[in-house]
């Protein structure tokens, strides 16, 4: 019989996976949880955070496994995660996807970085934290970076059983994409083999913090309006979208633009920002200054729209944005 | 931990087989083991999965219910009223909105007592739009006449689905059942549930046939008449019947219930009672709620409390007397009520409880009430332990302090009230100037002047950077196109879908300029309100203050779901002729709910409830051609575009404004590409949308007081691409080139030849 490594006070050992919408998180979340109920006989529940979440927003994956006579109650999500699944490096940037986890959790990350680096990045005390370059991984074998990510995680739940996932995996691909199931398998194994671990003691008198319950806001009813009235429109533009890219962004070379605004025309982003100056005879004309890159999605149909070489379309390098981005000059109001 | 606290149960006597599901996949199990005749239906969140795991299914033939999507929910109801009255067994699932759309025909179906099943997956029913779970579209279900049964986990969604077919048959009951259970808590987590093996058992159980003996309209030796006009003194003792048959409800589904035990060993006795037989504090709470709960009661009972936990597993009829029962040694009780009846000092639950306990003579216990857990706030066990804290607190003090609050509401900071971070838009920035429409005196025609597009850029978006749209989503470059071609000020109306939800995830708004939400069934209707309060204050001189430079351009944004549910209240607005547009953009589906076929969605194209399997692919049915509708409305002015396109939109969007200021309303329509949903490539959009119009899929055309012109014909440029060029660009009709699938291709390209040539002799005959 299958034992789990350790449970919390309910009996469960909880995995988050905390992702962008459109990596696959959600499939893998399904599949590794299919695995531990149909697979290995364990009792289990998952699901995913829902609401009106589109690809490139931050979404939740949670999944509970427990021995088979304990009975499930619980349907809040996974607060205190034994295993944290971060399937994009930049999330950190926007959501604390480290929030809750023990001293002894697991933290796996897909990146290129080393644990150490990331210890760092996620400003991280201590703890286990693995690292895999799903990404990498799943462009070399060209197939997706959630089975990548899923190789890693059974690698971390050695509980589960490899050979019954890779008759899962051929199973849910044979049929309609019987070409796609050699990638994908080698896809998984090679995230399974080539995570690696590091293990950072806690420095003395650390603790680690309880986790903060997520569905407190910030506005309240002595503070929103009425009626749930927006009063203050227009302050999307406080948000930071650069978690949406998924690995590619468009890069611009003012030198070949011809300002012919086709890219304006097409991003559905408002990325592209302009500025009115005189032309070669002195008469008022726009152009194009560049991009903000904190709006940007990365689905390149201004690079296909460019008339020119102005726009390319290229592998996002840490850095790269936040050196180049052009911020739009909003008319901002004036704030006390 | 949770072990099992009462001993183990039976397994039954049935051969069962243990799946891994959600409730929702739980409730569409149940109903093709049943194998129902019809479901109409109209997707919602979070019930629209019901119908999806359906079609799924019947795409590879397992089983054989008739789908038929209607046009909203009011349709979905009427279809399924029909069917019921038809003789056949008949399921449906909706949620909030959904349900209140169709709620007219809720006593319908119940005061004409023909028997169905339909699976209400409860989420709040809201000003501010929110689509999580909470149980006030379930309230509202108290007093339409159906029997109500409650699920806690996907087990019991499946269990219960099974046990409401015969419930609802039964002849001494003959009501249509309603099946509830938790949107997303309920409908979208998986959970192991043990179903029947076979098909056989299931309908053993059931019964194969529909219970006969009863009247039915397809019966012509025996006609009837179905709802006649009946006044008093008639009307009450037809009321009579119904509340009896409902009071029968409630003891057939007691024997039903035991039958069920005996096959399956699951029991869902009238109430669920946890550690209740010595309890001095209990909570009472509906649904999913009442599981996590007993966690809450193991854990104060481990520390001495004698606490326990009472759900109903049915609350209409409302279990009356067994819950005074259950109650009759309890000190105190919190009732959790997860939706407000605003003004009842109490929601619903607690208002019955109270009633309960005083007819059955119990005056002692204390009863305290909270509103809890709305529009999907989690119900974590601390939640739990506070609702038994209101309890314990009673107890001890001898007297409730407050019977009435809510919890979980949060008063907020101060210093962190929302503040202006945008300045409005200036109206000289919007007024370019640069686009001109002059009417020419002696044609009546208009002229429009547009600039490169290079000048427009000056001019500022309407809608600001930081939407939560997907990567390389066609609304928002269609929508800003063709804002940059309407000068001045613009008040918009967005219905329901994903522009407006992506736009507006509170406390954020996109929209620099004024903007209302109303659901998608009604924004023409609401918009034409808008327009002529602007009108009539105008007229009696109250706006003169705001020194207005110019009136404003009011614009309906809808997606094409807005204009099937909606479709009714455009063409309304339309007759009435209103000063306004009505855009539509088009991405062929309903993708703000998961990718659910509209009646744009062309032939054979694949969609969450268009599946291609062994037996189906895709859409069944020819794509609607709303713009040749709204022309016979004979508006001022229609158009359709594209912003592959970008002048012919541009001119368009000059000319709209023109007509919406001076004569009336307009329509047009952009095809925008949801690679999402299309399964394309996010860079390929505009490349995508512009395939539409060479393949002459979408001509881009306008038809001006009554007059068609093509303003974009791709034989005359020798741009024409065969339909297949287009299709083959997305992963949604990848399947249309197979060989199996050429006579829908065949069929496809038929009527696109059909109604382009149809377009062009409109194009040449102004007459037409």
């Amino acid at each position: 019989m299958v034992t789990l490594p350790k449970v919390n006070a309910l009996g469960f050992f909880e995995i988050r996976l905390e992702s962008i919408g459109g990596l696959g998180a959600n499939l893998a979340g399904k599949m590794l949880a299919e695995a531990g109920v149909n697979g290995s006989g364990l009792n289990g529940v998952s699901f995913s955070s829902y609401g009106s979440e589109k690809k490139g927003s931050p979404v939740k994956a949670h999944i509970r496994f427990c021995m088979p006579e304990t009975l499930i109650r619980d349907t809040t999500p996974v607060e205190r995660p034994h295993i944290v699944g971060i399937f994009h490096e930049s999330l950190h940037k926007t959501t604390h996807v480290t929030s809750g986890i023990y001293e002894d959790s697991l933290v796996l990350v897909n990146s290129t970085k080393t644990p150490e680096e990331l210890k760092e990045k996620l400003c991280l005390s201590g703890g286990k934290i693995a690292v895999v370059d799903a990404i990498g991984i799943a462009l070399e074998e060209k197939n997706r970076v959630n089975m990548a990510m899923l190789g890693a995680l059974f690698r971390l739940c050695d509980f589960l059983d490899v050979e019954q996932m890779k008759s899962v995996i051929r199973k849910s691909l044979e049929k309609k994409y019987p070409n796609a199931v050699q990638p994908a398998l080698n896809t998984f194994q090679r995230g399974y083999d080539e995570v690696k671990f590091q293990t950072f003691a806690f420095p003395e008198g650390i603790e680690l913090p309880e986790p903060v319950r997520w569905d407190t806001p910030l506005l309240g009813y002595e503070t929103q309006p009425i009626g749930g009235m927006v009063v203050n429109p227009g302050n999307s533009i406080l948000k930071d979208l650069s978690i949406s890219r998924a690995g590619m962004m468009p890069h611009f070379l003012s030198d070949k633009c011809i300002h012919c605004a086709a890219c304006d025309n097409v991003c559905p982003d408002y990325c592209f920002v302009w500025e009115e100056k005189p032309d070669k005879k002195g008469r008022p004309q726009m152009f194009l200054q560049g991009i903000d890159y904190q709006y940007c999605k990365g689905c390149l149909k201004c690079v296909y729209a460019c008339p020119t070489d102005a726009l390319s379309s290229e592998r996002e390098e840490d850095g790269y944005a936040d050196e180049h981005r052009v911020p739009h000059l909003f008319d901002l109001a004036a704030r006390q | 931990m949770a072990i099992e606290y009462e001993k183990e149960m039976k397994s039954g006597t049935v051969e069962q087989r243990m799946v891994y599901e959600s409730g929702n996949e739980m409730a569409a199990y149940a109903a093709h083991q049943i194998n129902y005749h019809i479901m109409g239906y109209y997707p919602i969140s979070p019930s629209t999965e019901v119908a999806q795991f359906l079609d799924l299914m019947k795409a590879n033939g397992q089983h054989d219910v008739k789908l038929i999507p209607a046009d909203g929910e009011h349709g979905s109801a009427g279809i399924c009223y029909g069917a019921s009255t038809a003789g056949g067994r008949v399921f449906n699932a909706t949620s909030a909105n959904g349900y209140m759309y169709m709620l007219e025909q809720m006593p319908v179906q119940s005061g004409t007592r023909f028997p169905m099943v339909m699976n209400l997956v409860c989420r709040s029913v809201s000003g501010p739009l929110n689509i999580h779970g909470d149980h006030s579209d379930l309230y509202f279900a108290l007093n339409t006449g159906w029997p109500i049964l409650l699920c806690r986990d996907p087990q019991a969604v499946y269990d219960m689905n099974i046990m409401a077919i015969k419930l609802a048959e039964d002849a001494e009951v003959r009501l249509p059942v309603l099946v509830a259970f938790d949107g997303y808590f309920t409908s979208h987590q998986k959970r192991r549930v043990q179903t029947f093996a076979h098909r056989e058992d299931v309908h053993q159980f059931i019964g194969e046939q529909p219970v006969r003996g009863f009247a039915d309209t397809l019966d012509r030796h025996n006609p009837i008449t179905v709802g006649p006009y009946m006044n008093e003194p008639d009307y009450i003792n037809n009321c009579y019947q119904q509340s009896m048959a409902m009071y029968k409800a409630g003891e057939v589904f007691d024997r039903i219930r035991q039958e069920y035990a005996e096959l399956t060993g699951r029991d869902y006795p009238i109430l669920d009672l946890y550690r209740m037989e010595d309890a001095e504090v209990a909570v009472f709470l509906l649904n999913s709620a009442g599981e996590i709960i007993k966690d809450v009661v193991d854990q104060l009972r481990a520390m001495g409390i004698k606490a326990g936990a009472i759900s109903p597993n049915i609350i209409r009829p409302f279990p009356a007397k067994e819950i005074a029962e259950a109650l009759a040694h309890v000190k105190a009780v919190t009732v959790g009520d997860r939706a407000d009846s605003y003004g009842g000092h109490g929601g619903n639950m607690v208002n019955e409880v109270k009633a309960a306990l005083l007819t059955h003579g119990n005056r002692d216990t204390m009863i305290i009430n909270r509103i809890y857990g709305l529009g999907g706030k989690d119900f974590y066990s601390e939640d739990g332990h506070a609702l038994f804290e209101c309890a314990l607190e009673a107890v001890q003090k001898g007297h409730v302090e407050k019977p009435f609050d809510y919890y979980g509401h949060t008063p907020g900071d101060a210093a962190t009230t929302p503040q202006r971070v945008l300045e409005p838009m200036k109206y000289e920035d919007l007024k370019t100037g640069l686009i001109t429409v002059k009417q020419d005196e002696e044609t009546g025609k208009l002229n429009v002047r547009i600039p490169p597009l290079r000048q427009l850029t000056k001019k500022p978006k309407r809608i600001a950077p930081g939407h939560g749209a997907c990567p390389g989503c066609g609304i928002f470059s269609g929508l800003e196109l063709f804002f940059k071609g309407i000068e001045g000020d613009i008040v918009a109306l967005f219905h329901t879908g994903c522009a407006m939800v992506v736009t507006t995830g509170y406390p954020y708004s996109a929209h620099k300029a004024t903007y209302i939400h109303n659901l998608f069934q009604n924004g023409a209707a609401t918009l034409s309100g808008v327009v002529e309060m602007f009108w009539e204050r105008k007229r009696r001189g109250e706006l003169d203050a705001l020194n207005l430079p110019d009136d404003f351009t009011f614009v309906m944004i809808t997606g094409d779901g807005g204009m099937d549910i909606g479709m009714g209240p455009a063409i309304g607005a339309a007759l009435r002729n209103h000063k306004m547009i009505i855009l539509e953009y088009d991405n062929e589906g309903y993708m703000n709910t998961g990718a659910q076929l509209s009646y744009s969605t062309p032939l054979g194209h694949r969609t969450s409830t268009s599946n291609v399997g062994t037996v189906q692919a895709g859409k069944m049915f020819h794509h609607k051609d709303t713009a040749q509708i709204m022309a016979a409305t004979n508006i001022p002015y229609v158009f359709t575009g594209s912003e592959a396109y970008p002048q012919d939109l541009l001119k368009k969007a000059a000319k709209a404004q023109w007509y919406a200021q001076n004569e009336g309303l307009v329509y047009g329509k952009i095809l925008i590409t949801c690679p999402l949903n299309w399964l394309s490539e996010d860079k390929m959009g505009t490349q995508i949308v512009n395939a539409a119009v060479e393949s002459c899929f979408f001509p881009l055309y306008e038809v001006e007081r009554g007059v068609t012109n093509i303003t974009y014909n791709p034989e005359e440029k020798n741009k024409k691409i065969p339909l297949l060029d287009w299709l083959n660009m997305m992963g949604k009709t990848r399947h249309m080139a197979k060989p199996e699938n050429a006579d829908t291709l065949h069929r496809f390209e038929h009527e696109v030849d059909r109604r382009w040539s149809a377009l062009k002799a409109k194009h040449e005959h102004p007459d037409l």
